[in-house]
């Protein structure tokens, strides 16, 4: 069992059904409010000034805090009473499973326990996995840094849960965002979404909405894919490798599957959906 | 107010679209937007923009290839490298083809903004 949330997780052991998970995300959703809608409902920060800052959050590695004492004009002490706020309101999944009566506090406690366990060994035999994939320092970053924009872009739960070495196959439903990086090797970076999470992350990076499947979604999709191959490039050359991107493209085939010796593919789940962060050399 | 004529070429029409509208009610223009270098030296013939800002990483012709023959067109051409790609030997390699600065994608509004504010300073 790979690394998941403990909602799936829930889930997957038959102790709740979707209903209810659906019911209980539904509650954390009206309750659990970020720091900027906090700030925007206490009045002390503009609704424009909040997008700014929403914007900036997606499109940097900046912190929400930090952004909001740079940017919202929040000072600290101010900043500190939204937080303690934010902690008191703030529902986990098990506490609103508890509150919409799904589960017992007891039962919630009995499932954490060995959820913790589960994940610490999912864990565990990530690294393991990422140790002994073909690649492993780019494989890492490329997934890292894929994990990252998708969690900015999405404004969204994104969490890592498998790694494994496989022939490279495009799901059905899904289409392959990919790219070359050439230099003192050959690889390719690739992510397999289905076009929900697509619309989302290509919404997230332009800042307006698109169609599913429209041209703009995928060009706009393209492009993360062509920042995350540019981060990647980045941050290996301080491990000495020499890359560089060529033109990223999109395709509802496999390739570049089959052309290169191996596939290494990252389960990531966003949200409700799974998607694949693949990396071929 | 005289605007800055600035020309984005980039093979993403979402780039072109954010920075369209980044530049949206400030004292730069968009006079022209195109998708492939070969495209882009002709039409920087035509306008001669202020400001150009390329894309490095594009089919066909390369941003540096683009900004080696917007300059033989005109060698004082002000061309800033737009890239996701931030190594040490892109930005060199930008830098010593005539390059006058670059920028690494993502980028804020506010962020591009100040940027394209400072090169006014010295364009």
């Amino acid at each position: 069992m790979g690394s998941m949330f403990f909602g799936q997780y829930l889930l997957s052991k038959g102790a709740i059904n979707r209903e209810a998970l659906i019911d209980a995300i539904e509650r954390q959703r009206s309750t659990n409010l970020s720091l900027v809608e906090l700030a925007v409902r206490d009045g002390c920060l503009e609704p424009q000034r909040a997008e700014g800052i929403l914007t900036r959050y997606r499109t940097t590695d900046a912190g929400l805090k930090e952004l909001c004492l740079e940017y919202g004009q929040i000072d600290r002490e101010k900043l500190d009473e939204l937080r303690r706020i934010q902690k008191s309101v703030w529902v986990r999944i098990g506490a609103a499973l508890v509150a919409s009566g799904h589960l017992t506090r007891d039962q919630i406690d009995e499932h954490l326990a060995a959820f913790y366990e589960v994940q610490h060994e999912a864990s565990q035999r990530l690294e393991a996995d990422f140790r002994a994939c073909s690649d492993p320092e780019t494989v890492k970053t490329f997934v890292e840094l894929s994990v990252f924009y998708l969690k900015r872009f999405t404004n969204g739960p994104v969490k890592l849960q498998t790694l494994t070495e496989d022939g490279g196959a495009l799901s059905s439903g899904r289409r392959r965002y990919a790219q070359k990086l050439v230099g003192d090797r050959e690889l390719f970076c690739a992510l397999d979404l289905p076009s929900q999470v697509a619309t989302v992350v290509a919404q997230g990076f332009i800042g307006v909405p698109v169609e599913d499947d429209s041209e703009v979604a995928i060009d706009a999709v393209c492009e993360c894919v062509n920042i995350i191959g540019g981060h990647a490039c980045t941050r290996l050359e301080a491990s000495g490798f020499r890359l560089r991107p060529e033109p990223p493209f999109s395709t509802e085939g496999d390739e570049p599957a089959g052309d290169l010796r191996s596939s290494t593919c990252a389960r990531v789940m966003a949200g409700d959906d799974e998607v694949d962060v693949r990396v071929f050399v | 107010m005289t605007k800055w004529r600035v020309m984005t070429v980039d093979d993403s029409a979402a780039i072109l679209t954010i920075i369209a509208a980044y530049l949206e009610d400030s004292e730069f223009e968009v006079i022209a937007a195109e998708r492939d270098g070969i495209m882009a030296v002709e039409r920087f013939a035509q306008e001669r923009p202020d400001i150009v800002l390329l894309d490095l990483i594009m089919p066909g012709q390369s941003g540096v290839e683009t900004l080696g023959r917007i300059l033989a067109i005109d060698p004082d051409a002000f061309v800033v490298i737009v890239s996701s790609l931030g190594t040490e030997d892109a930005v060199h390699e930008c830098l010593t083809s005539g390059a006058r600065s670059f920028l690494q994608k993502p980028f804020t509004r506010d962020d591009f903004i100040d940027f394209m504010r400072d090169l006014t300073q010295v364009a």
